[in-house]
């Protein structure tokens, strides 16, 4: 007993003083090469949708932004991370809004509490493909209460809605809660690294996944830039 | 005879013997307690496992325990287990006032009945004396006055002291009297405590009935039995003792593990931080405990299964039968599932949870490599089998019908002649009887001769049918893949035969020659882009496979297409493709040979011959009028076989034209020499080759061959090598084949079934090697060129091959549904049904782990996990027959007309459409026939309720299924409900919509649809307002609805769908959904707004 005490108590000393040193891993996802046009999208199936979306929207399986940037692409610690197995108690929610999926890539911890919305007038059904995870196939009419569910193994869900084909998406499941999805300018940042060897991955639907080895020495921000060669679908 | 004077060396007088005395006591003595000691302990090595048993045993009890306290504690944590205890508690407390009193008041009485009681007793005996002497005293006066006695005896009184000190005095009526009002007074009290107590009783039933039912392992109360019973454990042998089987094994006294109710693993029995040892791996309990379940060790003991010696207890290897003087030893691990065949050698698949994988591919392997072209085992044949046991049969009834005949006019005869009219009358009804039999035999001989054409469609060869290589083959090719076939198709069926160049052209010319030169019809080139898109999505790739190493894609059930352009001819491809099962020429089998159009002119009839055509034009015999391939039709246009064949015509690594030239296949000097040598390989075995139809088989037949004893198994020149064992063990050099061997180059000895199979399916003229032979002489097996894996599958199936010594009712062959289930297997493996569909969960077909599916199962064929219990018997015989369910239009999908894989027509014949049909019934345990449920009519009220919620937007149902609307049905991915009647079973349509999952994991039919709601079934999302107050199940108001649809109510629904329907209210309980803590009320806006 006494001894766990102290153990735990260094930990927190620990952690604490490396809190202090945490370094950041910040960096831009770019392509190369031409990326497949992404189609847009027919929802005249669903017209309660349709209408809620002034400029057409295509598919979303390959988005970039000016200066040949990715989005959409997870970037997290692959290896080193010093928060494994601690899942976050807030829960992610992951909404179903005008027949798309909020967001296109939904991260999220191991056990980590996923919280699906349908803000449609129209039922949906909320189908990840996984295969190492169970795979469930649930319908969520309008209205309904939210469906909480939450994975248990490290995976990348292919996710989607049977009844509405365009609709489709991904459940990053991760080990860590340290993870960025890449944004407009293809920007992301991992902070509050304390110091150590890191394996920082980045991973997108389309062109596979990138890792490279970062160090953290001390407070201090490490640039990891990723491109992805653009292949045809 | 005078004494004789002692010798002055006589050794008895003169020397002493203490020393060898002394010796040889020590020796003796020391005997005598080895013998003690080895009778205790030396022949019985079992003793010291017991010891170690109890000790790690108990040790891992008390963990479990501790944990399984813990796991206890859980539960009782659980907001469930709390309300019922609480449910307990309080029926407890709401008992006990009650309970108090009535227990005091109770106490109080048995105070009083044994004060009474004491009195009472006593003064009865005496009165029961009396009684006895009135009735035995025979003189009157006496009798008389004993009775005065009694009399007088019955008024006196006597006193009664109560436990709270008062006393009473009564006389002996009322002592009877007060002792039974007293007793039926305490029965009353203990009924009504009874009563009181009853909600107490059954409260704490279902607190411990819930525990036991939570806890995945034993509860703490049952692991405290086990722990007694190790602790109390004496060592004695533990033995199965099976008189009839004669089977008596004593296994379990070293393994003691096997049966226990919790899993032990070897790492679990081993000492803590270290690794398991001989007794930690001996402790394990059984894999598979649910094997266990269906084979009760106290029938099947544990020898039938894995062998070994069961009696032998003196030392390891004696138990497990590896001495040379045992002939059944323990199967070695990765051989385990030989057990299997030795009873189940008639099932085709083999399969419980994680057991079974091994033996079945044997099984298949055995089937689909052609093994049996030239040996024979038992109950492969089927097919030829039973053509030769019908065509028995009725030869048989034709001979019994005509001895009924004969016996009929006898007897018609004689009643003519008969003294009497009641004679007479029996005689002509026995006549009658037998005009009846014959009838009754003439029905029997047509449906055999139905059978028998059945039969002759099912008879398939491994090989294609060579007879047609003129027409189908470049002719240069032909030596070249004698020569290795491998080399130019590496995964192919066909063996290496290590043919010399003499061989290869004599094979090959009297192939050539003897084949059928008939005119073919010229196809125009088709498209080949389309036809790559049909070979990729129509389900080619479920058997097929194109591309070469990791290029690869499809399935392995088929030849590999890669390099087909090299060898095929177009026009040829293009009629395989558009009807594998066309033949050139059809074959009779009574003349035994190939019938022309010559033959059909002589009878002035055209040269038309397919299934309903199939009589032979010169003497009626049934002829085999398809090609004896699996292949099935897929129903494509004559022109988009063309694209496909264009598609195929391109697949080649080189130009056709860069073959060398082979015109020595024109020679007629070779064709005799060639025959020659076709009959020395066997060649017919999987070929149909002209001339060769009727050869025998040129192997040894197998069926016993595990059975065999090892010296009857040539290990040639490598017997002392295999039986040595050490550095120069392994006789195999060339590194192809020993990369073949499961466990690689051997390292010790290898003489035993095990080894030989090995070796010899590695590299088959193995034995070979240091003989002095000639040609006719070598080895004949070819090279089957298997994997590890493949040479341990079908090792494991030739060491199970054996002669059973069990009685005949250990062999699983059932007589009822589940006999239904083993001849389906042998069709579903037949045709590579489980290349396209799921029939075991978890089971992989090969389209699925295609990349084109990963995101797309619905496009998928579907899972048949539950066919028997989905679908209408008569409907399925319809769609096996014609899977476009349709005559006219062919081209389509019967059912899921939006999947691009098609389902093929196999032309299966009656035989084994009635297998199929019956095989999927018995899978789901369905009656036969099937009488389908009355569905009860709906009334005009529910129609339009049942309508309105199909139409409203909150039911999906219509976006997914087809309506038969062109413009619609290009998006859908779910069939036309107005397949529903006549095709689905409304119970199985009832289960499906509530969970789909299920039945058929990851389709794309969501679950959640429908929830519970006071005991009923309630559609889960907004109803239509119609729904208000109407209490039945939503789900069979569907189910009903679904099974009335008719194509007028359907496009009633698609002309009201869209329109405004749902109702504004949500279901009440939506907003109490599970987890839900965040309100949602965008529902209420929901239906009007469209």
């Amino acid at each position: 007993m006494r001894t766990k005490q102290m153990l735990l108590a260094f930990l927190t000393l620990f952690l604490c003083s490396s809190l202090m040193f945490a370094g950041t891993v910040s960096g831009n996802v770019t392509y190369t090469g031409t990326p497949d046009r992404q189609k847009p999208i027919d929802m005249g199936k669903e017209p309660s949708c349709a209408k809620q979306h002034a400029k057409p929207v295509t598919f979303e399986s390959v988005v970039t932004g000016p200066k040949n940037a990715l989005e959409n692409v997870v970037v997290y610690v692959s290896s080193g991370a010093p928060d494994e197995g601690q899942v976050p108690a807030q829960a992610v929610t992951f909404e179903q809004k005008g027949c798309q999926y909020l967001p296109h890539v939904m991260v999220m911890h191991t056990n980590q509490e996923l919280k699906i919305t349908n803000e449609d007038q129209a039922t949906h059904n909320i189908h990840p493909l996984a295969k190492v995870n169970r795979e469930w196939n649930k319908s969520q009419a309008p209205g309904a209460a939210p469906i909480v569910e939450k994975f248990a193994r490290e995976e990348f869900i292919s996710v989607k809605c049977n009844v509405h084909p365009w609709m489709h998406g991904y459940f990053a499941v991760l080990k860590t809660s340290h993870y960025d999805v890449s944004k407009g300018a293809g920007d992301f940042k991992l902070p509050n690294l304390p110091p150590g060897k890191y394996t920082i991955t980045a991973w997108h639907e389309e062109y596979g996944t990138q890792t490279a080895d970062v160090t953290i020495t001390g407070n201090e921000t490490k640039n990891v830039n990723f491109t992805f060669k653009a292949t045809a679908n | 005879m005078p004494e004789q004077p002692i010798r002055k060396q006589d050794p008895v007088v003169n020397k002493s013997f203490a020393l060898p005395y002394v010796v040889s006591m020590l020796i003796l003595m020391a005997t005598l307690f080895w013998a003690l000691w080895d009778e205790d302990y030396g022949q019985r090595p079992w003793k010291a496992f017991q010891q170690e048993w109890k000790q790690r045993y108990g040790a891992f009890l008390k963990t479990a325990e501790s944990k399984s306290a813990e796991s206890e504690k859980n539960v009782e944590q659980g907001a469930e287990y709390q309300q019922i205890d609480q449910a307990y508690q309080q029926a407890y407390q709401a008992a006990k006032p009650h309970r108090d009193e009535l227990q005091k008041q109770i106490l109080d009485l048995n105070g009083k009945i044994l004060a009474v009681q004491n009195v009472f007793v006593d003064k009865r005996a005496y009165v029961n004396a009396l009684t006895y002497q009135i009735e035995t005293e025979t003189g009157a006066s006496g009798k008389e006055s004993k009775r005065k006695k009694l009399e007088d005896y019955k008024k006196e009184t006597w006193p009664v002291e109560y436990p709270d000190g008062h006393r009473e005095k009564y006389d002996f009526s009322q002592l009877v009297e007060k002792y039974n009002a007293l007793k039926d007074e305490r029965t009353k009290l203990s009924a009504e405590l009874g009563e009181v107590l009853k909600p107490v009783t059954e409260a704490s039933t279902k607190v411990s009935a819930y525990i036991n039912q939570q806890m995945v392992d034993l509860t703490p109360v049952q692991i405290d039995g086990l722990k007694r019973k190790t602790t109390e454990w004496e060592p004695k042998i533990v033995q199965i003792n099976v008189a009839d089987a004669n089977i008596v094994d004593r296994c379990e006294s070293c393994h003691m593990g096997v049966r226990e109710p919790l899993m032990l693993t070897a790492a679990a029995m081993a000492h803590q931080g270290k690794k398991p040892d001989e007794y930690a791996r001996a402790f394990t309990s059984h894999p598979e405990p649910g094997l266990l379940k269906t084979h009760d060790p106290e029938k099947f003991g544990c020898s039938p299964c894995h062998q070994g010696n069961g009696r032998a207890t003196t030392s390891v290897e004696k138990a497990h039968g590896t001495y040379e003087h045992w002939l059944w030893p323990l199967f070695p691990k990765e051989n385990t599932e030989a057990g299997c065949q030795t009873c189940h050698a008639a099932d085709m698949l083999l399969v419980s949870n994680d057991v079974g994988s091994t033996i079945s591919a044997g099984k298949d392997l055995y089937r689909q490599r052609g093994c049996l072209g030239c040996h024979r085992y038992e109950g492969y044949d089927k097919e030829p089998e039973e053509l030769n046991s019908v065509s028995q049969e009725i030869k048989q009834l034709e001979g019994e019908k005509i001895q009924n005949i004969k016996q009929a006019a006898y007897l018609m005869k004689q009643a003519d002649a008969a003294e009497t009219n009641e004679e007479a009358v029996r005689l002509n009804d026995r006549a009658v009887a037998l005009k009846v039999a014959n009838s009754k035999a003439n029905a029997r001989i047509a449906q055999l001769e139905r059978q028998t054409k059945s039969l002759l469609q099912d008879v398939k060869k491994v090989g294609p049918n060579l007879k047609d290589v003129r027409l189908k083959l470049n002719k240069n090719w032909i030596p070249v893949w004698l020569k290795k076939p491998t080399d130019f198709r590496p995964t192919t069926r066909m063996p290496n035969f290590r043919l010399n160049d003499g061989q290869i052209k004599a094979i090959s010319a009297y192939l050539w020659q003897s084949a059928l030169t008939d005119p073919q019809p010229q196809h125009k080139p088709g498209d080949a882009a389309h036809g790559k898109e049909l070979f990729e999505t129509r389900g080619c790739l479920a058997c097929h496979s194109i591309g070469e190493g990791d290029e690869m894609q499809g399935g392995t059930f088929a030849a590999n297409l890669t390099r087909v352009g090299e060898k095929a001819n177009y026009d040829y491809l293009v009629r395989w493709v558009h009807n594998a099962r066309e033949r050139t020429r059809p074959y009779c089998p009574y003349e035994k040979k190939d019938i022309g159009p010559e033959d059909y002119a002589k009878k002035g009839l055209p040269f038309v011959f397919d299934l309903q055509h199939s009589k032979c034009p010169n003497d009626g015999h049934e002829l085999q009028v398809q090609n004896m391939t699996v292949m099935p039709s897929l129903r494509l246009s004559i022109e988009d076989a063309q694209d496909v064949a264009t598609f195929l015509i391109a697949q080649k690594k080189q130009e056709p034209g860069a073959y060398a030239d082979a015109s020595f296949m024109d020679d007629p000097g070779l064709k005799d020499q060639g025959k020659r040598w076709i009959r020395h390989f066997g060649c017919s075995g999987c070929h149909e080759i002209a001339g060769m139809e009727e050869e025998g088989r040129i192997g040894t037949e197998l069926t016993f061959e595990g059975s065999k004893p090892i010296e009857r198994l040539d290990f040639a020149l490598f017997t002392e090598a295999a039986q040595r064992g050490g550095k120069n063990a392994e006789p195999i050099t060339n590194p192809e084949d020993l990369a073949r061997l499961p466990d690689g180059p051997a390292q010790g000895p290898w003489y035993d079934h095990k080894g030989f199979f090995e070796h010899k399916l590695s590299e088959p003229n193995v034995y070979d090697q240091g003989k002095i032979k000639s040609e006719e002489e070598k080895l004949r097996m070819p090279n089957l060129h298997l994997t590890k894996e493949q040479v341990r599958d079908l090792t494991t199936f030739m060491m199970g091959s054996q002669e059973s010594a069990l009685p005949a009712d250990y062999q699983y062959r059932p007589l009822d549904y589940r006999r239904d289930i083993q001849e389906g297997w042998w069709v579903v493996r037949k045709y590579n049904c489980m290349g396209c569909h799921q029939f075991i969960p978890g089971q992989q077909t090969v389209l699925m782990e295609m990349k084109r599916y990963q995101d797309a199962q619905e496009l998928l064929p579907p899972k048949l996990l539950t066919e028997g219990a989905r679908v209408d018997p008569e409907w399925l015989l319809r769609f096996l027959t014609n899977p476009a369910l349709n005559d006219k239009d062919t081209n389509r999908n019967g059912v899921r007309n939006y999947l691009q894989v098609h389902m093929p027509t196999f032309s299966f014949s009656e035989n084994e459409l009635g297998k199929l049909v019956r095989f999927f019934q018995a899978l789901s345990r369905q009656p036969f026939p099937y009488i389908p449920e009355q569905v009860p009519m709906l009334t005009a009220k529910e129609t339009e309720m049942a309508r309105s919620l199909f139409s409203s937007t909150a039911a999906p149902c219509l976006t997914c299924h087809a309506t038969g609307d062109a413009q619609h049905d290009k998006t859908a991915v779910a069939p036309n409900l107005l397949l529903v009647r006549g095709r689905l079973k409304p119970d199985w349509v009832e289960r499906w919509i509530i969970d789909p999952q299920a039945i058929s994991p990851g389709t794309s039919m969501p679950s959640d649809l429908f929830r519970r709601e006071n005991n009923r079934w309630v559609f889960a999302g907004p109803t239509p307002p119609s729904f208000q107050g109407y209490d039945k199940d939503h789900t069979k108001l569907l189910v009903d609805y679904m099974f009335q649809l008719t194509p007028e109510e359907q496009r009633r629904v698609i002309a009201a769908k869209g329109r405004p329907q749902a109702s504004t209210q949500p279901s009440r309980s939506i907003k109490q959904g599970a987890s839900s803590s965040d309100p949602h009320h965008r529902a209420a806006s929901a239906g009007g707004s469209q």
